[in-house]
């Protein structure tokens, strides 16, 4: 009993504030249409970073069809990723991004630097309303901050039914602006990492000296048109194809590269660059199936793009039904893609310097995969909670470059594992 | 030259698919009283809006693609 | 094995033969002939259909305000499956007639465009507007109309 109470003290309490964000008033039948969903979600890399996000969502739907969605998303990060420097026989030192200290990676270890914390705070507002007969309208906006990167966006998308709504046209654009400005600063591109005693009185000029400035941006804009079609009474097809043009500073400011000798020993990190164009083409197919048993979700990704990535996403959940109201939804997701053409893993130091050149493994040849399960539950009054558990594996591959010397003898390629723990409860 | 064919032959593709889906459209789909299964929450091609978002945040920081189902859009400069 | 076929074959022989005949009344011109003289709001519904939900306070309402003027709501009930359509009205109640269409036999005659639909239909037995959907603004609309042909 006490539990009720609360509950409905929590959705009286949202739902003011809502509409106190709204400017309107809570009143009785303002209370009942809002429907919100919570979700806190843990994320853990073996040894690397881990992430917690927690998400509420509100959704009203007014007395003619419109809809309104606002989110709120707060997550926070820690732990370390890797630097883009290979792994040597030998502890390597490097110095922080922020240019406060060094830090030490052991012999045989991929280099990870180990100061990532952040906190980012977003907030997503959508609104969906009928326009005319036939038509869907939808126009929306995103604002996302974290202690050095803001990032914001704007949306609009427009869906025509036809044939008794069983095929829908949409299209739809959305810009993005993001800015970036880490602490100690943009690194010159290609410049060598400052690495020497932190405590000299010229360490400061020295590490000075690679920067360029405090802060960049980089503008996206995406372009999606899209195809409903209902297939039969058990099944539904979409059809998508979008495009995506990113301008602007898309280098990773924390990232280096190992410049090598011939036996493949470091003799410098140069921070990274990469192109400050990208134009991304994506084709995505997704079906739904419902059996008698369960209902089949199933989609396909393509995206090709000018950086000479191509990847290939499948994704397969298969919802249970139990006659309790009960779910239970295994899912599996494979990913895999082709390295970025500016990928090495290390630089040659008596070959001439590239102009763009990244050891960034999530730009290299990468394979994932993620299998998980859902299990949810009706809480009564239309209430749901469901949990869900899934494992994340990433084996980065080599784009064909061969080890040289010393690095014939370490772990170029480090396999990432990762749990992700989730709890949503809907009321 | 190489990107911009490329890109060619993908949007003469897309539209002749589009095409022939529309085409082929009128003959496929139901009859608005026969929507009982599809009406249905879990049938929705988003059925899980909250769980596609979380999912979306952790496949934008680790992999080189995003977007596809719906906008790809700036981000975080997460790692 | 073979007797188990032939029971089969009887009982679908017979399941279908119950809902033909059940069918055969539910004709648009039947409808009509049973409630001539009545302005008529037909209404098509279904349990899985959220708009359809909205509209039958409002259904109840007008009723009960033209009761006494020769007017009637009839609503059609699309559900495949009775027990579901009995569930929805054990949680939303209500106080006209309702006819069951199990197999869409009426929503085909009267080609029905999207869900809910409604006809308004006058004293003669003839459509005057056919609507899709239910919203706030469209309920003032339909009561409009109705108003106009008591």
């Amino acid at each position: 009993m006490q539990l009720k109470v609360n509950k409905t003290n929590l959705k009286a309490m949202l739902t003011t504030a809502s509409c106190a964000l709204l400017g309107s008033t809570a009143n009785a039948s303002t209370e009942e249409s809002w429907q919100f969903d919570t979700a806190i979600m843990h994320y853990a890399e073996v040894d690397r970073v881990s992430a917690t996000e927690a998400i509420i969502a509100g959704t009203k739907t007014f007395n003619n069809d419109e809809v309104l969605n606002l989110k709120v998303t707060i997550d926070a990060l820690t732990g370390a990723s890797p630097n883009g420097a290979t792994a040597q026989p030998t502890p390597q030192t490097f110095t922080r991004p922020s240019g406060n200290g060094q830090y030490t990676v052991n012999a045989g270890d991929t280099p990870l630097d180990d100061t990532f914390h952040d906190t980012r705070v977003q907030l997503t507002g959508q609104w969906t309303q009928p326009l005319l007969k036939d038509y869907i309208v939808s126009v929306g906006g995103n604002f996302s901050k974290e202690y050095d990167y803001m990032s914001a966006s704007l949306n609009g998308n427009v869906a025509r039914d036809f044939n008794k709504k069983n095929t829908t046209l949409s299209a739809g654009m959305s810009f993005a602006y993001d800015v970036i400005e880490p602490e100690g600063g943009i690194p010159k591109p290609l410049s060598a990492m400052v690495v020497g005693d932190a405590d000299d009185p010229n360490f400061e000029d020295d590490f000075n000296k690679t920067r360029i400035g405090s802060d960049e941006s980089k503008s996206t804009i995406d372009l999606l048109f899209g195809v409903t079609q209902v297939i039969n009474r058990q099944m539904i097809v979409q059809l998508n194809y979008s495009y995506s043009t990113v301008s602007g500073y898309m280098t990773d400011p924390f990232k280096i590269i190992s410049s090598v000798n011939h036996n493949g020993e470091a003799q410098a990190y140069l921070y990274e660059n990469r192109p400050d164009e990208r134009t991304k083409h994506a084709f995505f197919g997704q079906t739904k199936y419902h059996f008698d048993s369960g209902i089949l979700d199933a989609s396909y990704r393509f995206m090709t793009d000018n950086w000479q990535i191509d990847s290939h996403t499948f994704d397969f959940r298969y919802l249970i039904p139990f006659t309790n109201g009960h779910f239970i939804e295994p899912h599996f997701r494979m990913y895999t893609q082709s390295a970025a053409e500016f990928y090495q893993p290390f630089i040659a130091q008596d070959e001439a310097k590239p102009n763009f050149v990244s050891a960034d493994y999530r730009i290299g040849e990468l394979d994932t995969y993620t299998v998980g399960l859902k299990y949810g539950m009706p809480m009564g009054d239309g209430n749901n909670l469901s949990f869900r558990l899934e494992y994340y594996h990433q084996t980065p591959k080599s784009n064909g470059i061969q080890a040289i010397g010393v690095l014939k003898e370490v772990e170029l390629y480090e396999e990432v594992d990762a749990i992700i723990a989730q709890v949503t409860y809907s009321f | 030259m190489k990107v911009v064919n490329i890109y060619k032959r993908l949007v003469t593709l897309s539209l002749v698919c589009s095409a022939v889906g529309l085409s082929g459209c009128t003959s496929l789909g139901v009859e608005p009283w026969e929507r009982d299964l599809l009406a249905k929450k879990e049938m929705a091609l988003t059925s899980a809006p909250i769980d596609a978002s979380l999912d979306d945040h952790i496949y934008f920081s680790k992999e080189a693609t995003s977007g596809g189902r719906s906008f790809g859009g700036g981000g975080c400069g997460c790692n | 094995m073979r007797t188990i076929a032939i029971v089969i074959t009887a009982l679908i022989l017979l399941v279908t033969h119950a809902h033909a005949t059940d069918n055969t009344s539910l004709q648009y011109k039947n409808i009509i002939k049973q409630y001539k003289g009545n302005v008529i709001y037909l209404d098509f519904w279904a349990s899985w259909c959220t708009p359809c939900r909205k509209s039958f306070p409002w259904m109840n309402k007008i009723q009960k305000k033209y009761a006494d003027k020769n007017f009637k709501v009839i609503s059609i009930n699309l559900d495949a499956e009775p027990n579901l359509a009995k569930q929805f009205l054990a949680s939303t109640p209500a106080n006209f007639t309702i006819l069951n269409d199990p197999n869409g036999k009426l929503a085909q005659e009267l080609q029905l465009k999207g869900m809910p639909s409604s006809f308004i239909i006058n004293a003669e037995g003839k459509i005057v507007s056919a609507h899709v959907g239910f919203t706030d603004k469209k309920k003032v609309q339909y009561e409009q109309e109705i108003e106009q042909l008591l």
